[in-house]
């Protein structure tokens, strides 16, 4: 009998492009090595995969490519640990190991019809891009659309560049772009955090989803601003972060919850809705 | 389901026909008070009158550590390392932890099977026993004191012999293959086997109905219990090592010395260990003791929705092996506001 593939096996990729973002992330192409796969592996925006380099390790790690592009993916890597150390040091042409994607995603099919608020800060940008470039490839299924990018100062805005290059597309496609800095004196754009520019946004509170990524402390503050202005709670989507280790249910370091409502991040998530985050103890 | 009665002079042979099947794992004595799994050759140490091991029998199916894959250090792929274990056959499994098995396989037989547990669950030969209760057993509450699945034999003491309740096809062919060494079931063996089910239900020390408590641990978050008991812990792991659903494992890449291959490997892991939530920079989201101490008491009470019972099979072993005695059950009845 032939048995099924060895769920912790890996892809072979091949790295396409290295584009450092700021000082500790840089933006990695990547190609499956077997076209058959590649062909054949498609991801939801919000989901991630496990990145591995034989003899260091594996770490998890969220796409953040459009998924509507077939074959290829990015992924955006903080230089954190042992593992994404080495992963920096790759170049064109180098090979990692892949698997997945793993995780529930954003539910985009949810979203359609909708106006989209993205709210990112820090490495949140990473996972909200992917739902970001997928909205703008599916341009005629959304709403308006807005996009907070917060960091604490301009050199940290993951892709300050590319959504400041989009500026023109912007305009012609009813997108709003919005980039503040916390704590950046010489930062001649917005300041201050995301929840403080919600009146500059173009959506419609009655008709919006909202996807939020950023550190634990940022939830709280921005469930209460977005409740204020009238979105709906029950569009309100976080994606979280734990220590994914195997990505499929089973090595338990990403648990979460209580007796009551006991869950893995990495499949039960990492996306959550509003009324999973304010009932999960330990969540937020 | 087919019934046998294998008589106490015709056990011996049982056992060394079952030996014929591939290793025989069963429980032994191993000091003044404790008792292992381990493989037997000569099935006279085999202990029919054991309370409970110090492992679970999962470390058969999971063993504490394990080679996932080789690799070359030429190109990122890896190559399975996975050791076939042959046909085996665990002798003497309790009915908390046949079920315990089948919580696991809850976890690691799922729409994303765990690939090196499924072959060797596939490998396993499982003879259950029944047992007696002793002070740290409440798997009656946990509705763990019988098991009616998940075993291929299963053997309840009657006064001359046991009575074999047949689980499998696998069951089917071993009773058939030594089929001369079976009786019929008599009516006076069935009125034995009840008359012992009985004194068995006696024989526990609790019967509540513990439904509630999943939520009270949720409301009872608060509790003093929590800081007086994590107080004590020591986290050295003792209650989920020994637990027969806990299932946390870590993996690590080993290099070889020579700098050009190495190996993937997987080991037990503990929710106990400081390291266990902790993340690249730094960040631990369960950073203290105390977080980590709920956090078992929130898993193991947790509703397994494929057995529709707890995590926990209420086996004590956390209880009679925490080096600090912490009693586990004990603190479970504060929280529901029984003692």
């Amino acid at each position: 009998m032939m048995q099924s593939r060895n769920i912790y096996d890996t892809h072979v990729c091949r790295v396409l492009r290295v584009y450092p973002l700021t000082d500790t992330e840089k933006l990695f192409l990547f190609r499956f090595e077997d076209p058959s796969i590649g062909m054949n592996w498609r991801f939801k925006p919000g989901t991630f995969v496990e990145l591995s380099q034989p003899g260091v390790g594996e770490v998890p790690i969220s796409i953040c490519s459009s998924s509507m592009r077939i074959g290829f993916f990015e992924l955006c890597i903080r230089n954190a640990g042992r593992v994404t150390q080495k992963i920096h040091s790759l170049k064109p042409g180098d090979t990692v190991g892949i698997r997945g994607p793993y995780g529930n995603g954003f539910p985009m099919e949810k979203f359609e019809g909708r106006d989209l608020l993205l709210v990112a800060a820090g490495l949140g940008m990473a996972p909200l891009r992917s739902v970001f470039l997928y909205a703008l490839d599916n341009r005629w299924q959304f709403g308006n659309i807005t996009i907070i990018n917060a960091a604490k100062t301009g050199p940290e805005l993951l892709f300050m560049h590319e959504l400041d290059a989009m500026r023109d597309i912007a305009e012609a496609e009813n997108i709003t772009i919005l980039q503040t800095t916390t704590r950046d004196e010489r930062w001649g754009g917005l300041k201050g955090r995301a929840a403080t520019h919600l009146d500059k946004v173009n959506v419609d509170p009655n008709n919006t989803a909202v996807a939020l990524c950023g550190p634990p402390h940022m939830y709280k503050s921005m469930f209460e601003e977005l409740m204020r202005r009238g979105f709906d709670p029950r569009r309100i989507f976080v994606t979280v972060e734990r220590r994914m280790k195997c990505g499929v249910g089973k090595c338990g370091h990403c648990n979460i919850g209580t007796a009551a409502n006991w869950m893995y991040v990495c499949k039960d998530g990492p996306v959550f809705d509003y009324y999973d985050m304010i009932s999960t103890p330990g969540l937020i | 389901m087919r019934y046998l009665k294998l008589p106490h002079e015709k056990r011996r042979e049982f056992l060394i026909e079952l030996k014929g099947y591939g290793i025989l794992y069963a429980p032994v004595s191993i000091s003044e008070k404790n008792f292992d799994y381990k493989k037997v050759d000569d099935v006279d140490t085999i202990r029919f009158d054991y309370n409970r091991t110090v492992l679970p029998p999962r470390k058969y199916f999971f063993p504490p550590n394990e080679t996932l894959f080789k690799f070359d250090k030429k190109d990122c792929r890896l190559i399975d390392a996975y050791e076939d274990p042959g046909t085996f056959v665990i002798f003497g499994m309790h009915p908390c932890d046949i079920i315990g098995l089948r919580v696991l396989d809850s976890r690691f037989i799922d729409d994303q099977p765990d690939t090196y547990y499924k072959r060797r669950r596939e490998k396993g030969i499982i003879i259950g026993i029944d047992c007696l209760p002793d002070e740290y057993c409440f798997c009656n509450i946990r509705d763990a004191d019988f098991a009616d699945r998940g075993f291929d034999l299963f053997l309840h003491e009657l006064d001359d012999g046991y009575l074999i309740r047949v689980g499998s096809v696998m069951g089917h062919k071993i009773v058939d293959a030594c089929d001369h060494l079976f009786e019929a079931i008599k009516a006076e063996d069935i009125s034995v086997m009840t008359r012992k089910e009985r004194e068995k239900q006696a024989m526990f020390q609790h019967y509540e109905n513990w439904d509630n408590l999943r939520y009270l641990l949720e409301l009872q978050d608060s509790h003093p219990l929590w800081e007086r008991e994590s107080e004590k812990c020591i986290s050295c792991g003792n209650c989920t090592l020994t637990c027969p659903t806990c299932r946390c494992y870590d993996v690590q890449d080993v290099p070889e010395l020579d700098g050009n291959g190495g190996k993937r490997i997987r080991f037990w892991d503990s929710c106990q260990y400081r390291e266990h939530g902790l993340v690249a920079g730094g960040h631990n989201f369960r950073d203290t003791k105390l977080d980590r101490f709920k956090n078992r008491y929130q898993c193991k009470n947790a509703y397994c929705e494929t057995m529709t019972i707890s995590y926990c099979v209420g086996c004590g072993r956390c209880t009679q092996f925490c080096p600090t005695g912490i009693n586990y059950r004990k603190n479970l009845m504060e929280i529901r506001g029984d003692e």
